[in-house]
């Protein structure tokens, strides 16, 4: 099981930077930044954090389907380079479906180091306008490339079926129904088989009810649907209670009871 | 010369352009352009320099960052003091809103350091990719103009920027209409690095006529080196990396490597503006310009005809040469921008 911690929306790049070192020190995987009204476009604070914090993923949630998906994927390249590698990249849809899932595949394709051609319904790239005379290029390229070779890009809320159908990862939220990983995933495993495999399956979890019962939770969502993330809203007494209480306690199958035991005081 | 005096004139110096490509002379791994695009960032800090200039281009073969202010972001959290601009970012190819609210969350994430420096663009295939015609870019300039103040003043639900009003808008170029916009929403100016002092002159005397407050900024090519022989070397790698830059522009309906005669011509207006001297040589081409009325000098130091360690090093003699040299020259009080 793996970690992200979600930093506060409204937090100043100062308190950010340090529930991105808690959740580094406390051993967790990375951070989450969501779009919000104080951090408009969470890529800024991705590549800010990424001058500040090594090793750990940095994680952006934004909205797909309206912006120019060329454009939003120039962004993710440079953002992802200015991380070395460790950009997570989850998409959230902006407005029709059909409109997010025809930008998943356009901004999927500028990611890769291919001179490409795309023809959707909504965007074309090149376009090709007769207008721009010196423009008439076949195949046009992003430049420069990611620096992961494949940036994992994840379908978040109503954009996790189409993520599914592409075999990338999901975030369900907190509020989806108690299913909401396993039924969608069952169904894309159907579709896709051995193309499902290894696509993360992350889900919004909370800290609020204690520990014991974010690992019940934990543990019966893997067993359920294989949930193998966990995305946790909090900051540097979270990160704590993570690292040290949850995530222990949910690496394998089962441990044996007098393990649990011995950390106990040390939880306290 | 007074150590004050030295002080003013490098917070009106802005050294540029950190593009973090990897050139055909000067291959450099993709990652490692960022790494040493903060290291240099840190370094102009610490210099005392005013601010550092990214610019945008896009689909080229040597990876010329396409998403300045994410470039930008990651030199905000390394520095605390610095200014970050773009020299220029091109406005006419981006969605107004979305532009709006990069700029934004970066003036947020840096405590109000953004000089968002605006211009055109001028390759086809740039505006044919992002599905926009070209001969609308001034049309999307203005849009982009009148949109961005109101996402910054909270109209599309967005929180305050740190700057009041939103980040410093700068306008690249000197075109009439260039000049028209700036008069209009009383932006500060970068006037290219290819006019003269003269020209220069003119330009801000007709601009004040018109009413125009804000800040006279001009770019400039420089290098100072004392020996004949490097400063002639220097000057021909900047000849070889603009025709490199330049081949591919339309020059008067057609792509500039196909027009030998009309790219020879672009060179030159370059070449001949560049400052390559010594530090009296090129003390004395900045002079003029201050003369002329310039308040704010965008010096590009960094135009592809040095390695790292040429640049890091010409960063230093800028820092230490030309400030004692312009003591005498006029210098504008206050902040600028």
């Amino acid at each position: 099981m793996r970690f992200l911690l979600e930093a506060p929306a409204d937090g100043d790049l100062d308190e950010t930077t340090a529930v991105a070192r808690a959740a580094h020190s406390n051993g967790l995987d990375g951070v989450l930044i969501r779009q919000s009204r104080w951090s408009p476009d969470p890529l800024v604070t991705v590549a800010a954090l990424a001058a500040r914090v090594a090793e750990i993923r940095i994680a952006a949630e934004l909205e797909l389907g309206e912006q120019h998906p060329f454009e939003v994927a120039e962004n993710v390249s440079v953002t992802d380079l200015t991380t070395g590698g460790r950009l997570i990249l989850v998409a959230r849809p902006a407005g029709s479906l059909q409109d997010y899932a025809e930008a998943l595949d356009l901004l999927r394709t500028a990611l890769t180091p291919r001179p490409f051609r795309f023809e959707g319904s909504r965007w074309q790239v090149p376009a090709n306008l007769p207008e721009n005379e010196f423009g008439q290029e076949r195949l046009v390229r992003l430049t420069p490339a990611p620096a992961q070779p494949v940036l994992p890009v994840w379908g978040a809320g109503a954009g996790r079926g189409p993520a599914l159908e592409r075999g990338l990862g999901h975030l369900a939220d907190e509020d989806d129904p108690p299913d909401a990983l396993g039924t969608a995933h069952e169904r894309a495993a159907t579709v896709l088989g051995p193309a499902a495999i290894g696509a993360p399956r992350a889900r919004r979890e909370r800290l609020a009810d204690g520990t014991e019962a974010l690992v019940a939770r934990l543990l019966a969502g893997r067993e359920e649907f294989g949930q193998d993330w966990a995305v946790v809203a909090g900051g540097v007494d979270e990160a704590a209670v993570i690292g040290r209480q949850v995530r222990p306690r949910v690496q394998l199958e089962h441990l044996h009871p007098s393990l649990i035991a011995l950390w106990e005081p040390a939880a306290r | 010369m007074s150590v004050q005096r030295d002080a003013r004139i490098l917070n009106r110096i802005g050294l540029g352009l950190w593009t973090v490509r990897s050139m055909a002379q000067w291959p450099r791994h993709p990652v490692g352009g960022f790494s040493e695009l903060v290291d240099d960032a840190l370094l102009a800090q610490e210099l005392g320099f005013h601010s550092i200039w990214s610019a945008e281009h896009r689909i080229w073969y040597d990876g010329w960052c396409p998403a300045p202010l994410l470039a930008l972001a990651h030199v905000a959290g390394a520095t605390d003091r610095l200014r970050l601009g773009t020299a220029v970012l091109l406005a006419s190819q981006h969605d107004p809103i979305s532009l709006a609210r990069t700029a934004a969350t970066l003036d947020r994430v840096s405590g109000g350091r953004l000089d968002l420096g605006i211009g055109l663009g001028h390759r086809d295939a740039e505006f044919d990719t992002l599905g926009l015609r070209r001969d609308r870019r001034g049309r999307m300039m203005d849009r982009a103009l009148e949109l961005m103040p109101r996402v910054w003043a909270g109209e599309y639900g967005d929180a305050p920027p740190v700057q009041p009003g939103g980040p410093a808008i700068w306008m690249g170029g000197m075109a009439p209409r260039v000049l028209e916009r700036a008069v209009a929403g009383n932006y500060s100016l970068l006037l290219p690095q290819t006019l003269s002092a003269g020209r220069i002159g003119a330009v801000i005397e007709d601009v004040r006529a018109r009413g125009w407050s804000a800040t006279a900024g001009a770019m400039r090519d420089l290098w100072i080196e004392d020996d004949p022989g490097r400063a002639a070397e220097m000057r021909r790698r900047l000849e070889q990396g603009f025709t490199e830059e330049a081949g591919w522009w339309v020059l008067q309906g057609r792509r500039a490597f196909d027009a030998p005669e009309l790219l020879d011509r672009q060179l030159h207006r370059v070449s001949d503006a560049a400052l390559i001297g010594s530090a009296d040589e090129v003390a004395e081409g900045l002079r003029a310009l201050l003369h002329a009325g310039v308040e704010f000098l965008c010096l590009r130091i960094n135009i592809d005809i040095a390695d790292h360690s040429e640049l890091r090093e010409q960063m230093r003699r800028v820092a230490a040469e030309l400030p004692p040299r312009l003591a005498d020259a006029p210098v504008a009080t206050g902040a600028p921008g």
